[in-house]
């Protein structure tokens, strides 16, 4: 898979420009106000782990990848965002640790590293 | 609206069916149906049927028309649904929809699936065609996954261990010992679920449903309508919800909204407190699920799933048994056919029938859920005098 190696990845939202609410996309429409006006802004790439998962089954697409994780993190900008996480296994880990979006996956996928525990 | 009961169901045995074809399937659990309802196959007015992967596992759609004719039904319209995991639930209340509206006054609900022909990556794939694949499939979350993400919520909120989950796994593979549809029923240990392989952390193996083959068939009538000789088993809600298809639709992983919104209805159609079910057939697609669902359909209160599960208040003999017949977990999640296996069940369970039999069973309910909560179907089914 491509993969773009930064330091610090800034990650495209999209922000309505009738209301101001922010959402991770792809959508046509504001899903708070209806409004069709929506732009493109960048997100820092940090934010709180949510949850998140190794997956050890993976689908056909990615069969000799596992062991993966998968993880929500909410923005700091509020929005939620599934991407990976990596290590793969690091414990310990917990909801609520402080995590930054590292690189991006195939131009899309974020991934993300825990940089200070909760 | 007027009052529908459920007249006739059928099953086949959930597991593996080498070599038969879902329309054979569909068939079989169908024609025990008709059979049990007492009903000419031309009075049956429409087909509506359950089904998620047919076409990405099987390569063969337009499984209603085919089913149709196997049945030698009239020339009525004959509907596939689909809503990933809630495709039965779907169809069944299209089928209630169709008899309480006046539409017809017997109606065929089906839902079947044929997976275990499949090598596992290729479930996994076909499975994962009920996730939103812009948002996040491309991260390569499944749905062990995504309820390993949910585990871990609840966990952090309500302090949810291994050994609250496992009780859940083990009650639900105890239940399916006894039922003779149920594909795979165990009498396990902690520790052999705890040494069962990682799946999606924390999930292993023993805490996902199996994947299978099967089918099951419910016949709807209006209720002032001639039935068979089995008990009309009554109807009393039957509703729908939608919820978000993407993990960020869902600021809270701990619940699924469109569980919690179709609960509210149905107790609010049925007349009815959650207080009143006597028992619940719900959507165990994984051991946490259970926890989760049993909170969000108010049959527990909320925090308490895992520690209700533990002191064993939803075994059989418990004070709201959950998933006598041994759920998903045990009995096995032919996708599409699994909404009308819950019904089946609860079906036998208000007849007095199942051999997991419930004391004193007057209101049952039911719980559907697709993808990631999509999709919810809620049933509530009384005995004649509940």
């Amino acid at each position: 898979m491509p993969e773009t190696t930064r330091s610090s990845v800034r990650l495209g939202l999209l922000r309505c420009g009738a209301c101001g609410a922010l959402d991770p996309g792809p959508c046509e429409r504001c899903p708070a106000c209806r409004a069709s006006r929506l732009e493109r802004v960048e997100a820092d790439g940090t934010g709180t782990l949510v949850s998140w998962t190794v997956i050890r089954r993976p689908p056909a697409r990615l069969k000799g990848e596992e062991p993966y994780a998968v993880a929500v993190v909410q923005l700091d900008e509020g929005v939620l965002l599934t991407g990976r996480l990596e290590p793969a296994e690091a414990e310990p880990r917990a909801c609520g640790d402080r995590v930054a979006c590292v690189r991006l996956l195939a131009d899309s996928v974020p991934v993300f590293e825990v940089v200070r525990r909760a | 609206m007027r009052p529908v009961v459920v007249a006739g169901v059928g099953s086949t045995r959930f597991g593996r069916h080498d070599g038969v074809p879902a329309v054979a399937l569909a068939a079989q659990a169908a024609e025990q149906a008709i059979a049990e309802a007492g009903v000419e196959r031309h009075e049956i007015g429409a087909l509506y049927l359950g089904n998620f992967v047919s076409g990405f596992l099987t390569g063969q759609e337009v499984l209603a028309g085919l089913v149709g004719e196997a049945l030698g039904l009239a020339n009525v319209p004959c509907t596939k649904v689909e809503g990933a995991c809630a495709s039965g639930g779907i169809a069944f209340r299209h089928a209630w929809l169709a008899v309480a509206s006046g539409l017809c006054d017997t109606a065929l609900a089906v839902g079947v699936e044929k997976m275990t022909h499949a090598p596992t990556p290729e479930v996994t794939a076909a499975l994962n065609c009920a996730m939103d694949n812009q948002t996040d499939g491309p991260s390569g979350l499944t749905f062990p996954g995504l309820f390993g993400m949910v585990w871990r919520v609840h966990a952090a909120r309500y302090g949810t261990t291994r050994e609250h989950v496992s009780a859940v796994v083990m009650k639900n593979k105890r239940n399916g010992l006894r039922n003779p549809l149920a594909q795979m029923g165990a009498a396990l240990t902690a520790e052999q679920i705890e040494e069962s392989p990682l799946i999606a952390d924390p999930l292993r193996l023993y805490d996902c449903c199996p994947t299978s083959d099967g089918a099951a068939a419910v016949v709807v009538a209006a209720a002032d309508r001639r039935v068979g000789s089995a008990a009309p088993i009554r109807v009393l809600a039957s509703v729908q919800t939608r919820g978000s298809a993407r993990v960020a639709g869902h600021p809270d992983l701990s619940t699924f909204d469109a569980t919690v919104e179709a609960a509210r209805r149905a107790y609010e159609m049925a007349g009815i407190t959650p207080a009143e079910v006597d028992f619940a057939e719900l959507h165990d697609c994984f051991s946490i699920a259970e926890i989760v669902d049993s909170q969000d359909l108010g049959l527990v209160p909320r925090g308490k799933g895992h520690l209700w599960a533990a002191e064993g208040r939803t075994a059989v003999e418990g004070d709201i048994p959950i998933n006598p017949s041994g759920g998903l977990l045990a009995k096995g999640h032919p996708v599409g056919a699994t909404g009308l296996g819950q019904i089946y069940e609860a079906v036998l369970q208000l007849r007095g029938q199942h051999p997991n039999q419930v004391r004193d069973a007057a209101i049952g309910l039911t719980h559907n859920l697709g993808g990631a909560g999509v999709a919810c179907t809620v049933t509530i089914l009384g005995r004649p005098d509940a």
